[in-house]
């Protein structure tokens, strides 16, 4: 029989290091073998991009391609491209003030201040209002600039937004119509849903992007643009749908009796009862897929939108900085990293505020 | 509500039938209780107690027969179900308290999009029903970190607040814990005592006792038997009330 020990008090930070890595002879020979692969990545890496790197614009890429380094100049030289796309030069200062509209308006209706019906109202309101004569211009002396020319991180964020916030409410609406007790209406929407699911996202932009304009009354056809992001809401409204309606199977059926025994109304246990408790159970998963619908906004390249990446892929495709596409890709990797690792912290606040009621 | 003068039983069941698929959970079921009766339900489990009383403000509908409350037929019709809703008040098994509100706004989120009352007077209210079950110190928690005993008085808090004109319990205290019990039962008789029109399904036969003024004894979906206490612990006429009798304690 084994004797009964203790557990010993707990060791330092450089005993359990020890302990963990230097064990016996084999296990610090490879532990040493690790740390200096790691060492060495992580000093090339750092020579490539800051130590040999190029900065300055002012050599031109001849520079670059002498330097041992990153050529970050083709940032410096073509930064405009990637962030703004085909938009006129001059005016591209409204486009970054769109840009900075959107982030505006998302931290603040992120913040749970925000959180009344007139509140994120006026902020949507406002901030799409701004976003749009900005965007478009044509009002207070603003030159006119088309969605053909819009493009770049501009753009992106755009798609992004307006995907999500059609595709949100749409969503609801699905996944209360495949819960309905009819079953003819449940079963059409489930078999919308799963119609949907089932296609390609690149086959539903092309088909809202080409083939719509063909089969749609000409009043009803609107700018490629807005067709596009119908689509693309309709895509993620389909998947949404599922995660809300996941959500709702949490929720136990005595809470929707509960709010019924009180007299509620339907709307009133949806929207008081119901769903405040779904959304806190599909949160993960809807946060999943906030974050593959921001990815996905590059696929609209196939049907000739020039968001961040093709903007990208333009920067550099131009002939005199062909050489530096790694750079390039590396910078609106960058930008997506920001972008969505603020959603997944967000997502991280937003589960633990809502812990608080739970236990 | 205009129900309100109405004149005759609070609820009247007539000859209702229940069905879930192949299985009759209610046969041919008669009751009617009186304003201001107290009534126990009881019964050996799938006796179609629970099924009773929650047809009574739908939450269950049935298949034949009539009911009746407070005057109004309960049909299809919408309005006419939110209007009984609003005045019968419910308490169930598990408490069914709203998990993300504090145990204030359970108590106020109804009145206030139901009946429309301003928040200030909602939060009146109910503190003073928070007072009666005697839990005014709670009002800022959420469900999840009270007792059992404690939810379950705050769920009759949060239907008491709607001002109902009748209480139906849905086994109140079969989820809780022995010591918890007496709890939920002090607030159910001081609620009694005041008037209130009450359908109690329970196995508390000492409840029963104190405060009943008819018991009800169901079994397979039908009302075998309907005495006031007295009658029915002692002089049960019939043998299923008598077995099922000497299976429960505390009579």
């Amino acid at each position: 029989m084994e004797p009964i020990v203790l557990a010993p008090p707990a060791p330092g930070k450089v005993e359990d290091l020890k302990r963990r890595f230097f064990a016996t002879p084999l296990q610090a020979l490879v532990s040493l073998i690790c740390l200096a692969i790691m060492v060495f990545l992580a000093w090339k890496l750092l020579d490539w991009a800051i130590f040999s790197a190029v900065f300055t614009v002012t050599g031109g890429p001849e520079a670059c391609q002498a330097a041992a380094g990153a050529c970050w100049s083709v940032i410096a030289a073509r930064w405009r491209i990637i962030l703004f796309g085909l938009y006129p030069f001059e005016e591209q200062w409204r486009s970054a003030l769109a840009c900075v509209t959107v982030v505006v308006m998302t931290v603040l209706s992120c913040i749970p201040a925000f959180w009344t019906g007139r509140r994120i109202a006026l902020v949507w309101g406002a901030g799409a209002a701004l976003f749009y004569g900005l965007m478009k211009g044509g009002v207070l002396g603003l030159p006119y600039v088309g969605e053909e020319a819009w493009g770049g991180l501009a753009l992106t964020l755009f798609i992004f937004v307006t995907t999500c916030l059609i595709g949100f409410p749409l969503a609801i609406c699905l996944a209360l119509l495949r819960r309905s007790e009819l079953p003819w209406i449940s079963r059409t929407t489930g078999l919308i849903i799963d119609g949907v699911r089932s296609l390609p996202l690149i086959s539903i932009l092309f088909t809202f992007a080409i083939v719509l304009p063909f089969a749609l009354p000409q009043w009803l056809v609107g700018d490629k643009l807005y067709r596009v992001i119908v689509g693309s809401a309709l895509f993620f409204s389909a998947y949404q749908a599922e995660i809300v309606r996941g959500g709702m199977q949490g929720v136990p059926a005595g809470q929707e009796e509960a709010a019924m025994a009180l007299g509620m109304s339907y709307w009133q246990r949806i929207g008081r009862i119901v769903l405040p408790q779904a959304m806190r159970n599909a949160l993960p998963a809807t946060i999943n897929q906030f974050v593959i619908s921001f990815k996905e906004t590059s696929l609209v390249v196939i049907v000739g939108f020039f968001e961040i990446l093709a903007s990208g892929n333009a920067a550099y495709g131009t002939g005199e900085w062909r050489f530096a596409y790694v750079e390039v890709y590396a910078f609106i990797a960058f930008i997506y990293f920001i972008f969505v690792f603020s959603l997944s912290r967000y997502g991280a606040f937003l589960e633990r505020r809502m812990a608080v009621g739970e236990r | 509500m205009s129900t309100n003068k109405s004149n005759g039983p609070a609820v009247r069941i007539e000859n209702v039938d229940k069905h879930y698929g192949t299985f009759q959970a209610l046969r041919k079921v008669n009751l009617s209780v009186e304003r201001g009766e107290r009534i126990v339900v009881c019964g050996p489990s799938g006796s179609g107690k629970s099924t009773m009383i929650r047809c009574i403000n739908r939450l269950e509908q049935h298949n034949g027969g009539k009911i009746t409350v407070l005057g109004t037929e309960l049909n299809d019709d919408v309005a006419n179900i939110d209007g009984i809703r609003r005045e019968v008040g419910m308490v169930f098994q598990h408490f069914n308290l709203f998990p993300h509100m504090t145990v204030l706004e359970n108590l106020t989120i109804a009145p206030m999009i139901v009946r429309k009352v301003a928040r200030a007077e909602a939060e009146v209210t109910a503190r003073r029903y928070l007072d009666k079950v005697r839990i005014p110190e709670q009002a800022m928690k959420f469900p999840g970190q009270l007792s059992g005993g404690q939810q379950q008085r705050v769920a009759i808090a949060r239907a008491l607040c709607m001002q109902p004109q009748i209480m139906l319990f849905d086994e109140p205290t079969s989820a809780l814990d022995p010591e918890m019990i007496s709890e939920v039962l002090d607030v159910m008789v001081t609620l009694a005592s005041e008037g209130m029109t009450m359908i109690c399904v329970t196995h508390e036969m000492g409840f029963a006792r104190k405060v009943a003024d008819r018991v009800v004894f169901m079994d397979a979906g039908e009302i075998v038997e309907e005495a006031p206490p007295e009658e029915f612990f002692t002089a049960s006429r019939n043998e299923r009330t008598r077995q099922f009798l000497s299976q429960v304690p505390g009579h």
